[in-house]
């Protein structure tokens, strides 16, 4: 027989390292003759996609296109050491790093603006590749006019910045105190059918709500979640290294099993942006937040359909046939 | 705030090149005189090393290289947070996925037959398999100083007074399992050489400049003659943040002079790195009968395997992160990180949060039903706000979007019908 549940899951998540834990980035930028900007930074894009958040972000600061900005990262040799992409961090962090890069690089350009139209440091605006005075809107020119401008003048602009989001410690026997810099939080809503001939769970829909501060790309925003949930599905209904005395019983993608694409269920997202003061343009992050609530949500959502509760991980066909069981003999 | 490129989802950089099959990966690196490396693993989870012949192995044509303990150059340490890990297994080994020996050669196959004709002899060893038995008095010892690698404490207010004032308490004990980050791509790195004197490791990791920090001192060098390149990494998730193949491959590519590859086969991916912990957690929570929760106590035990990596914060922040996004003004919760005879665990998204979670929202709905309120209401009643102390006692002004995701979720329970129709 099919039954159908649906169940909640909720958290929250510490970006970054917290407890006094060494935790900063460094960027370099530099504008090119041509108007387009290079960014240096030693993070590593793992598929979360920083390279394009922060190539983002770099832009908006400028105020040049996104096509516009290029970016060379996670090279000891050549990029300035932006710490590891773990912790959720990296768009807090190294999104700061490369903003302040970004206004550091920008300030020398407004100067040069400022002098070439005559006008004052805040006069000087700087959007979508046009520089321009504020206060009289007929002296602007290109972006590229200006970069070209500075390289005959010999200047060179490169930014340089790092932020330092190392936190204060806590209180060492308590650990009460300013733990984190900022939180991130979830709300997943599972829908499952279970089948209590086989005991097999089946997840049919997940809606997922994230606070994310701001989402400098909502769709990799919604694919970090999207992902995020594929794997915490595995984790809450199929996967498990099996070791028996130290030895690993499952050590082949045979044995262990892996949710594939035809068991993703459809997913709902909600981008909640409840904006951080301290973070670039308001964003925090989502990377690690948006796989916590899923195996949550589904536990719960497995109890709703069937009454039977599971307490070990992964609810596995087996186990809810032995529950179901248990819950029959306890009736009679 | 009017934004002209942030907010907008632009096509990602790295897309066309994956998309067209363009993107180069570790294992896709071609070079001269190119080596293969493969690592010899240990036999036993828990044993002396007594003696090591290599001989057969290093006769064999085609093989270049063999090496042991005593050929590494520097120290033979490493670990993420605490470098409680031996590069090569010199004298104990105290896990399958433990190297005891390095061969690079003309071909994976070589290098792998001249694995199988090492010679090791060991004396097994009684081991630990389980967190329980790891405490027990007179376990045997994974390490000198004892198989409790941390015990922290977590405590807010009063629990004497949080239980009195709640009209329910509810105990559980949940359990999690121990699993693997399964990136596409296993653990990867090319080491080389080069005539400058700088030896490079192109690699797929999380982190390029700890790479560096920790392959130096094992090859001994300074920093700044040793030179880390992230190549295009398929996945990563928390496995690739420490250690993997980077020093097997240096150490190799130093001894031979040429470029050595070393790519871990899916067992070695499954059986030699970090692992997700897996986690004992005892809950008991208290809340009045209106379902405002009142009292949090907690335990974690988490399952290290052999080795540290950076378990030591995972499971303090599970411990740190156990009463969820609630408010809740009486907490206090014990973690005990304890090393054990099976695969080392460290990070994997989520960092020890899955685990938590698990528990605290399986409690907040068994604590709704005994009640009989509604799960969303329980939440919303409990739920952080800007300005409300969490557990560590940290107040933000701003920026505590977690009602805000759970009214979207009413909205989405709302307007999507459970499958199945309307449940009785």
């Amino acid at each position: 027989m099919k039954k159908y549940g649906r169940g909640i899951g909720c958290n929250l998540y510490g970006v970054g390292y917290g407890f006094s834990r060494p935790d900063h980035s460094a960027a370099y930028i530099e504008v090119a003759d041509d108007g387009t900007a290079t960014i240096l930074s030693g993070v590593c894009d793992i598929g979360q996609g920083s390279d394009t958040i922060f190539c983002q972000i770099a832009a908006e600061e400028l105020g040049i296109a996104y096509e516009d900005v290029r970016i060379i990262s996670a090279d000891t040799a050549v990029t300035p050491d932006s710490l590891a992409s773990t912790a959720s961090r990296q768009t807090f962090v190294s999104g700061n790093a490369v903003k302040l890069a970004a206004t550091n690089a920008k300030s020398h350009l407004v100067k040069l603006a400022a002098e070439i139209f005559g006008c004052s440091l805040e006069d000087v605006v700087i959007k979508e590749r046009q520089v321009s005075c504020l206060s009289d809107l007929s002296r602007t020119m290109p972006f590229a006019t200006l970069a070209r401008e500075a390289h005959q003048r010999g200047k060179q602009f490169i930014g340089f910045a790092w932020y330092d989001n190392t936190t204060a410690d806590v209180d060492h026997d308590t650990n009460q105190g300013d733990a984190y810099a900022t939180y991130i939080y979830a709300t997943q809503v599972a829908d499952v059918e279970v089948d209590t001939d086989t005991g097999e769970v089946t997840v049919l829909r997940v809606g997922a709500a994230h606070d994310c501060g701001k989402a400098i790309n909502p769709k990799n925003v919604e694919q970090q979640i999207e992902g995020a949930i594929a794997q915490g599905m595995g984790y809450a209904i199929m996967e498990e290294v099996v070791i028996q005395n130290g030895i690993t019983i499952t050590p082949s993608l045979t044995k262990y099993l892996l949710p594939t694409s035809q068991d993703m269920p459809e997913v709902i997202t909600y981008l909640v942006e409840d904006p951080d003061p301290k973070g670039p343009f308001g964003a925090k992050g989502v990377g690690e937040g948006a796989i916590i609530p899923t195996a949550a949500a589904i536990v719960n959502a497995v109890y709703d359909a069937i009454g039977v509760r599971i307490f070990s991980l992964p609810i596995t066909p087996e186990k809810i046939l032995v529950a179901l069981a248990e819950k029959e003999k306890e009736q009679i | 705030m009017d934004f002209s490129v942030v907010g907008y989802s632009v096509q990602r950089k790295d897309v066309e090149a994956k998309a067209m099959g363009q993107a180069v990966y570790a294992g896709d690196i071609k070079m001269e005189g190119l080596l293969y490396g493969k690592a010899l693993r240990s036999a036993y989870p828990h044993a002396k090393i007594l003696g090591i012949d290599t001989a057969a192995a290093k006769d064999m044509p085609g093989v270049q290289a063999v090496l042991t303990a005593k050929d590494i150059p520097g120290i033979n340490r490493f670990g993420l947070a605490i470098a409680d890990q031996p590069v090569l297994a010199a004298d104990k080994v105290r896990m399958m996925g433990d190297a005891i020996a390095l061969v690079a050669a003309n071909s994976l196959e070589l290098a792998e037959e001249a694995c199988s004709r090492i010679k090791v002899e060991y004396e097994e060893l009684p081991g630990v398999f389980t967190v329980e038995d790891a405490l027990k008095e007179g376990a045997p010892q994974v390490h000198e100083q004892g198989n409790l690698l941390q015990h922290t404490t977590l405590n807010k207010g009063n629990m004497a007074e949080g239980f009195a004032q709640s009209d329910i308490i509810i105990e559980n004990v949940y359990q999690t399992q121990r699993v693997e980050h399964a990136y596409i791509e296993t653990e990867s790195s090319v080491a080389h050489l080069g005539f400058d004197g700088v030896l490079t490791v192109w690699t797929s990791t999380q982190y390029p400049f700890r790479d560096r920090r920790q392959i130096a001192p094992v090859v001994n060098m300074p920093m700044n003659m040793v030179r880390v390149i992230q190549m295009t990494t398929g996945g990563a998730f928390g496995g690739k943040d420490d250690i993997t193949t980077e020093i097997q491959a240096a150490l190799l590519a130093m001894k031979t002079r040429r470029p050595v590859k070393v790519i871990w086969s899916r067992k070695e991916s499954m059986v030699c790195s970090t692992k997700r912990h897996p986690m004992r957690i005892l809950v008991k929570t208290g809340a009045t009968k209106d379902g405002k929760l009142m009292a949090m106590e907690g335990q974690v035990y988490s399952d290290k395997g052999a080795y540290c990596s950076i378990g030591n914060f995972i499971t303090k922040k599970a411990g740190l992160h156990l009463a969820g996004p609630y408010f809740v003004p009486n907490i206090a919760v014990d973690t005990y990180a304890v090393y054990t005879n099976n695969t080392i665990c460290g990070p994997f998204r989520g960092f020890g949060i899955l685990q938590a979670a698990f528990a605290h929202e399986s409690q907040m709905d068994i604590l709704a039903e005994r009640l009989n309120i509604n799960p969303m209401e329980i939440r919303m009643k409990n739920a952080l706000r800007a300005g409300i102390a969490n557990s560590t006692g940290q107040v933000f002004e701003s920026s505590v979007g977690f009602y805000d995701t759970l009214l979207r979720a009413k909205e989405h329970m709302e307007r999507y019908d459970l499958p199945g129709g309307v449940k009785e």
